[in-house]
């Protein structure tokens, strides 16, 4: 028996460190072997099915054979998706997208492991020699969606279902105060935490505690508010500016309008830039560059007053030819 | 801004979403508490408690009877407890381990199921509120306890019915005998098994109708993670409640309360950093736990497999 358990110990430890062998750097092909890290699923309706469906955009327009893609979900934390990230850079993936603004610290740890690989992270600026960082500028759809808010509320207040105070959720939230301000300076803001990204109960009781206190115009950002936008759409009488993507399928008569993310043209860059070699670049979403898109529910638009949308056309000229810039915090 | 928190009608809003908020942790926790009283702890709730919220939100959503939905997740739930009962009783493998394994499994489960048969978010028709005729226009406790869906009665129910079932009657001896000293009771013929079975699996009852309770109850409609960690919550209340019913009551509506009130805060845009707020439910739980006195007792066989040899 002893002699067997002994044989066992090393055939079990050859076929570890065999496999670890074949572990290293395999050489670079021509094809795009790209792997998405997401913090919850891909039919979230919110945060990462934008991000996956702007990856599959672009696998569609470039072919199959040429781009390979594989998805990892529900990694919302960055130790699991580190894990992950380190499986897929062994196994010869070149291009790692880890989407979300947690995965900052666990791509500086792991990039320099892997001088090949292109990483890529976001909402973030910290860009340099093989991690991407992109940028959506969120405050300037905010900003309009703000104008929205601030000129149709009747009520003059206004709720903001956060998740945690970062990355996107920051920006979205400064751009559409400032909004709002600029066109109502008698309207209330009032931004709530739930302090996570995806706590859907508790997100749709923050929903309710901003209608209870009178909000009939409601916001936010992040996987979670699937279940603040249900929330607003039992209670009704309320309307809600989605963000990421176009939410609206989940309350065509509550969801007025949406800042729409074009995820494929972030994907495209990152793809371009790493097969010239010149990656860690700071990628920006912008409408300057198309990247973002304000749309309005055709469902609603008709209950939109034109003087609203001229103004929100206006001030979008205004970003885009930057006569208007939407403050940030300083960071 | 603070002025407007003291506003009777705040207030009373508050004290019934903290009521509301607490019932998946009361029907959760008191489950739990059963099965670890016969001295099995089961760190799985929360797969269950996923599970249960998958299977009462799909089946509504394709037989359009909440009722259906509830009895499918309490079925689950019991599936569930006896893979877990199985586990940990007859194979007597480490609880912690098992429990978190059937945790994962419960949340992959659970996740993958929505994508095969739902695919999209989408919303149910859930339970609406019952408001009790009479008790529900008693000023301040009636719209506090009494305008509530009738999972949240029912959770108040439970609390005196466990009471009574574990502290009043035969079986609920034979319950605390095993989970104190099995090697005794089952020298007195009462077989350990069968008991640790029992309470593991009516505990994963409970935990099923608690996670359909966040599915048809609260928010009516199903995502990936809906349960977001309130399974371990309940777990932890089993043990502020020092094992008693009335001890997780009193966790699962301070917890809830502070929670309802936390939100609250910053929705009147009252100027705390948003951290203080989203914490204080979980600092003010530990607080009262260090504040209050008293012998540490806990089952003396929690954990410990059962081996008539051993």
């Amino acid at each position: 028996m002893k002699r067997w358990s002994w044989i066992l110990i090393v055939v079990l430890l050859l076929t570890t460190v065999l496999t670890a062998c074949g572990g290293k750097q395999e050489a670079q092909t021509e094809k795009i072997r790209l792997a998405l890290i997401l913090p919850s699923t891909i039919d979230d309706m919110a945060w990462s099915q934008s991000m996956y469906e702007g990856v599959m955009a672009v696998q569609k327009e470039m072919g199959e054979d040429k781009m390979e893609v594989a998805v990892s979900e529900r990694l919302g934390n960055p130790v699991d998706a580190g894990a992950a990230i380190r499986q897929y850079a062994d196994q010869g993936y070149n291009i790692i997208i880890a989407h979300g603004s947690q995965y900052q610290n666990v791509l500086e740890e792991i990039a320099p492991d892997y001088p090949d690989v292109s990483f890529a992270y976001g909402t973030g600026y910290e860009a340099h020699d093989n991690i991407f960082a992109y940028d959506p500028q969120a405050q300037e759809g905010a900003y309009l969606q703000g104008i929205i808010a601030g000129m149709m509320t009747k009520s003059n207040i206004i709720g903001v279902v956060g998740p945690v105070e970062a990355g996107d959720a920051i920006k979205y939230n400064y751009g559409f105060q400032q909004g709002v301000e600029a066109v109502n300076p008698d309207a209330e803001v009032r931004i709530a935490y739930t302090g996570s990204f995806g706590d859907i109960a508790k997100a749709a009781e923050l929903a309710k505690a901003h209608m209870d206190a009178g909000a009939d115009f409601l916001t936010g950002t992040a996987q979670q508010v699937v279940g603040a936008i249900n929330a607003a759409k039992e209670h009704g009488g309320v309307y809600w500016l989605s963000n990421d993507m176009d939410q609206s399928s989940l309350a065509p008569e509550t969801v007025i309008s949406a800042q729409v993310y074009h995820w494929e043209k972030v994907v495209q860059q990152i793809i371009d830039a790493h097969q010239k070699g010149e990656t860690g670049k700071h990628i920006v979403l912008s409408f300057a560059n198309g990247a973002l898109e304000l749309k309005y529910n055709p469902q609603l638009e008709s209950q939109i007053p034109q003087e609203v949308k001229d103004a929100v056309e206006q001030a979008k000229q205004q970003i885009i030819d930057g006569t208007l810039t939407v403050k940030l915090p300083e960071n | 801004m603070f002025a407007q928190l003291l506003h009777p009608d705040v207030i009373i809003g508050i004290l019934a979403t903290g009521v509301r908020l607490a019932t998946p942790f009361l029907l959760a926790a008191l489950g739990e508490m059963f099965a670890q009283r016969s001295g099995v702890y089961n760190l799985g709730v929360e797969g269950v408690m996923m599970m249960g919220a998958f299977s009462g939100f799909w089946v509504t959503l394709t037989t359009g009877s909440p009722w259906l939905g509830v009895l499918a997740a309490i079925l689950v739930g019991a599936v569930m407890g006896l893979i877990m009962a199985f586990i940990s009783v007859t194979l007597q493998a480490e609880q912690g381990i098992s429990g978190i394994g059937l945790y994962m499994f419960g949340w992959g489960l659970a996740g993958f199921l929505f994508r095969l048969l739902v695919g999209y978010v989408t919303s149910v028709d859930g339970f609406h509120d019952i408001p009790l005729p009479g008790l529900s226009r008693i000023p301040v406790l009636g719209t506090v306890f009494f305008d509530h869906n009738w999972m949240v009665y029912f959770s108040y129910l439970l609390i005196p019915i466990t009471w009574y079932i574990l502290f009043k009657t035969t079986w609920g001896l034979k319950v605390r005998a095993v989970g104190v000293t099995p090697e005794a009771a089952d020298t007195l013929g009462v077989s350990v098994a069968r008991i640790r079975y029992t309470c593991v699996i009516i505990g994963s009852m409970l935990a099923g109708m608690a996670g359909a309770f966040l599915t048809l109850g609260h928010t009516n409609m199903y995502a990936d993670n809906i349960t977001a960690g309130r399974g371990f919550i309940a777990v932890a209340l089993v043990y502020f409640g020092r094992w008693t019913p009335l001890g997780i009551a009193g966790g699962a509506l301070l917890f809830s309360t502070v929670d309802a009130l936390q939100l609250w805060i910053q929705v009147l845009g009252i100027d705390i950093p948003y951290e203080f707020p989203v914490m204080a439910p979980y600092v003010l739980t530990i607080i009262v736990l260090a504040l209050v006195s008293g012998r540490i007792w806990q089952p003396a066989a929690l954990g410990r497999p059962f081996d008539r040899e051993g």
